[in-house]
């Protein structure tokens, strides 16, 4: 049995439901903010998730951080160092999407070339007649980024336990890969 | 001048801030480099070494992968808090092979020693084994 622990960034632009979905993940599902209160620094949330078919678990510390533009440079230096990366946009704002470049560039940066295992996170499929980004185009730039694709809707609690659980899926391989690494190492 | 692993010095971990049940603590004290002791994901990391009588303590070998720096505190009571800093190093990344660093501790008198792994070169690091070189035992 191995309790894992990791810091996962939440980034996103203004907006597209980090904060919501932080809270989702955290109360599994009894808390939706249908009013727009913008995160002004950081908020950090912490959730265990039990990795199936082993006795392990992954306590995921969720580093919700401003979107807007303007606070970003400032919510930077309290990211510290970051284990995982949970990138949002929204479903309905080309935008949102585009900038997606931007944050993976930033947070690459910030990260100096440690592998970050991450997903990408589509939300509010509930306003669907307003969909502006398909799913294709998400996934396979998702996939050149080395991210997993998901969609959720915050609003209607739906899926938001997927890309947590890939989340803490992927830290608990990439836990497994280091110990085989370190396994196979010679004396100093 | 003599280099003991601290099993036979009947030293034991009493805290390690991260445990894997296949890789626990003890493979620190082992004085095997083969087994290992893993940090379970963010920095800090620590463990505290008790020694079964004060010791003075010259120096202490550590073998490691993935540490980038580590603090060293000890103190000379019964229990293990009330720490007092005594130094710290910055480690080289290696890369396929251990990281083995002596570190002096100008013969200072410990019941116990802290390290503290404040950050590593990845998500993980681990300490194969902690030896020390004390004046007389
Ligand atoms: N329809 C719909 N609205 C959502 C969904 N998720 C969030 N919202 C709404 O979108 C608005 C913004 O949500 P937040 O979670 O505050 O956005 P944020 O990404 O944290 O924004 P910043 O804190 O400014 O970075 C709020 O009004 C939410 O109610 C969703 O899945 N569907
Ligand atoms: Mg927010």
């Amino acid at each position: 049995m191995v309790k894992l622990r990791a810091k996962c960034l939440l980034v996103g632009d203004a907006a597209v439901g980090k904060s919501a979905l932080s809270h989702m993940f955290h109360s599994d599902g009894t808390l939706f903010q249908k009013n727009y209160s913008m995160t002004t620094g950081v908020d950090l949330m912490m959730k265990c998730v039990q990795i199936p078919e082993t006795s392990d678990s992954v306590e995921l510390y969720i580093v919700d951080s401003a979107g807007k533009q303007t606070l970003v440079e400032a919510c930077e230096k309290m990211w510290g160092e970051v284990s995982l990366l949970c990138l949002v946009f929204d479903l309905s704002s080309e935008q949102s999407f585009a900038n997606c470049s931007h944050w993976m560039e930033r947070v690459r940066a910030h990260c100096r070339g440690t592998r970050l295992p991450g997903v990408l996170v589509g939300n509010k499929t509930d306003l669907s007649t307003r969909r502006e980004v398909q799913a294709s185009v998400a996934q396979e730039w998702a996939e050149s980024q080395g991210l997993e694709y998901h969609e959720t809707s915050a609003k209607e609690k739906e899926n938001c336990d997927a890309p947590i659980l890939a989340l803490a899926t992927a830290f608990h391989s990439l836990y497994q890969e280091h110990r085989e690494t370190i396994q196979n190492l010679s004396p100093g | 001048m003599i280099e003991s692993s601290l099993a036979s010095l009947g030293a034991t971990i009493v805290v390690a801030s991260s445990s894997d049940e296949n890789h626990p603590p003890e493979n620190i004290t082992d004085g095997n480099t083969n087994t290992f002791w893993m940090s379970t994901g963010m920095f800090p990391q620590e463990f505290i070494i008790r020694f079964s009588e004060p010791t003075d303590i010259s120096a202490v070998t550590v073998d490691s992968y993935n540490v980038k720096h580590l603090k060293i505190e000890k103190n000379t009571s019964q229990s293990a808090s009330q720490f007092e800093s005594v130094t710290e190093k910055e480690f080289q990344q290696t890369d396929g092979h251990l990281q083995s660093n002596a570190i002096s501790l100008n013969g200072s008198g410990a019941t116990h020693l802290r390290l503290i792994i404040t950050s590593g070169y990845d998500h993980f690091a681990s300490v194969h084994r902690v030896s020390v070189q004390n004046e007389h035992s």
